[in-house]
């Protein structure tokens, strides 16, 4: 299975990197494909959405260099971006419309929360909405285990 | 510009369509899951869910940068709280409240809240300019001047019919601007300007002194 | 006292019950007639159907020579809304209010009326009560 462009949202979680190894195994390189690792920082509403927090921006910087680093490791060329946005859901689906992408491709660790199993409000937004494919990369979080 | 609303029904969520549209950021606060979940499917993410009387959800709105509340749910108690409430802890400059009962109006207003709207006064305006029977229409009200600009219909009962306008003892500090006769341009009126049937005329005057200046128009 | 009160739920009937036994005049309002059985059957003042946020009902419960107000229905800003008629137009010289929403009390308490947040009390209550 091989895919043309792949959408890779990543969050600054070890699962962000298993998820780009898997989108460069998955990319069709000879066919030109294009990898686009984007990160969302969530705007509150307090603040225009134009704000630059310069803590946020900076954490993503480092979020998205790191991966980039980890896509080099396997000859891999990945492109990058910073959104800003309300909710990172939609966020994920704007972009996923607009680059058109055939594929959204997000590493998952499984969270507890209040003692419940939570799969959060962005993995389930996207399953619901996406133009695409959607894979779910779910790894095992070893600090858990 | 950037604007709140509260109340996500179908006013709130055409308010919110034609200010997105003028390039305004807006945000509606609704209480409903489900309502709020279908506008922001079809209008992107610009509903938050909450109640927008309560100060932490319109402190989570960021009330405070807002420019304008415009309070449109469908209980009239519900929108003057959620204006007080902005206005008075998050100082917002300019609230809007729609108001079911129309005697609400004034005393919205009175309780500090900017514009207070009865779509019931609105109709009621339309109807009356639509009857006959009703020679005076309110045209637009000058808070800040104290100021009423109103439509005076000459009718054939009209005693004033023949009269110049030097001759009518108009109210104290009411001006005729503007006298629009059939099939012809309108026309600022002079003290020689005759009143004939049908004239519209349009004026300026203090609210206290409408009736007065009705009654030295057309008589009655 | 003439008092007039809003709302006939568990507190409003009761504040009505204990006043009227007194020999206070009380005039208690609900929009809703079942509401009135909770009123004790030897209840002595009057019990009116109608919606305390209109003016014209407030003026039919007699508001206008009211030494009191007192507003403890469901809805904070039922309350809240008739409260300010009743102070404001009516310019009755006591009026209380019940406000649920520690916030929205802080606010009107500020704004000149006196508010009421059961929940604030309740929970310095418990809180006392576990500390003694």
């Amino acid at each position: 299975m091989e895919f043309h462009n792949i959408l890779v949202p990543v969050a600054g979680a070890k699962a962000d990197e298993g998820a780009i190894e898997l989108a460069c195994r998955l990319a069709n390189r000879k066919n030109g494909s294009r990898i686009f690792a984007v990160h969302v920082i969530p705007v509150e509403r307090s603040l225009p959405l134009d704000t630059e927090i310069a803590s946020e921006i900076n954490r993503a910087e480092t979020i998205l260099t790191h991966i980039e680093e980890i896509a080099r490791r396997r000859n891999c060329l990945i492109e990058t971006d910073i959104l800003q946005a309300r909710e990172v859901g939609p966020a994920i689906i704007d972009e996923a419309i607009e680059r058109e992408v055939d594929l959204i491709l997000i590493g998952v660790t499984y969270k507890k929360h209040f003692g419940q199993f939570c799969l959060g409000d962005v993995l389930p937004y996207v399953l619901k909405n996406a133009p695409c494919r959607v894979l779910l990369d779910h790894q095992l979080d070893e600090s858990e285990v | 510009m950037y604007i709140i609303i509260v109340g996500g029904g179908r006013l709130g969520y055409y308010l919110a369509k034609a200010l997105l549209d003028e390039g305004h950021e807006v945000l509606i606060l609704e209480k409903d899951a489900a309502v709020c979940q279908s506008i922001n499917n079809e209008l992107g993410s610009i509903c938050l869910r909450g109640d927008g009387c309560e100060a932490m959800t319109l402190e989570q709105a960021g009330t405070s940068r807002a420019d304008m509340l415009i309070a449109v749910t469908g209980e009239d108690e519900d929108n003057l709280v959620a204006c007080q409430v902005a206005k008075h802890k998050f100082k917002v400059l300019r609230t809007i409240a729609r108001v079911r009962n129309p005697r609400n109006e004034d005393f919205f207003r009175q309780l500090g809240v900017d514009v207070a709207v009865s779509s019931t006064s609105i109709i009621l305006e339309h109807i009356k300019h639509e009857l006959p029977t009703h020679p005076l229409m309110h045209l637009l009200t000058i808070q800040e001047k104290e100021l009423e600009i109103v439509e005076v219909t000459i009718s054939p009962e009209s005693i004033t019919v023949g009269k110049q306008v030097r001759e009518l003892s108009l109210p104290p500090e009411s001006i005729l601007s503007l006298v629009i006769r059939k099939e012809r341009k309108p026309t600022v009126p002079t003290g020689t300007t005759t009143l004939q049937d049908g004239d519209q005329i349009i004026a300026v005057t203090r609210p206290e002194s409408v009736e007065a200046l009705k009654s030295a128009l057309t008589g009655s | 006292m003439k008092v007039v009160i809003m709302g006939c739920g568990r507190v409003g009937a009761q504040l009505a019950a204990m006043l009227d036994k007194e020999g206070h005049q009380v005039t208690t309002l609900d929009i809703d007639a079942y509401s009135f059985r909770r009123l004790p059957p030897e209840f002595g003042g009057s019990a009116i159907i109608g919606n305390g946020v209109d003016e014209e009902t407030l003026k039919k419960v007699g508001i206008e020579e009211a030494d009191a107000f007192v507003a403890v229905t469901q809805g904070d800003n039922r309350n809240v809304m008739a409260s300010q008629i009743a102070k404001h137009k009516f310019k009755v010289p006591r009026v209380i209010c019940r406000i649920y929403d520690p916030l929205r009390s802080d606010i009107y308490s500020l704004l000149g009326l006196e508010a009421i947040s059961p929940t604030t009390v309740f929970a310095q209550m418990l809180k006392e009560k576990l500390e003694g």
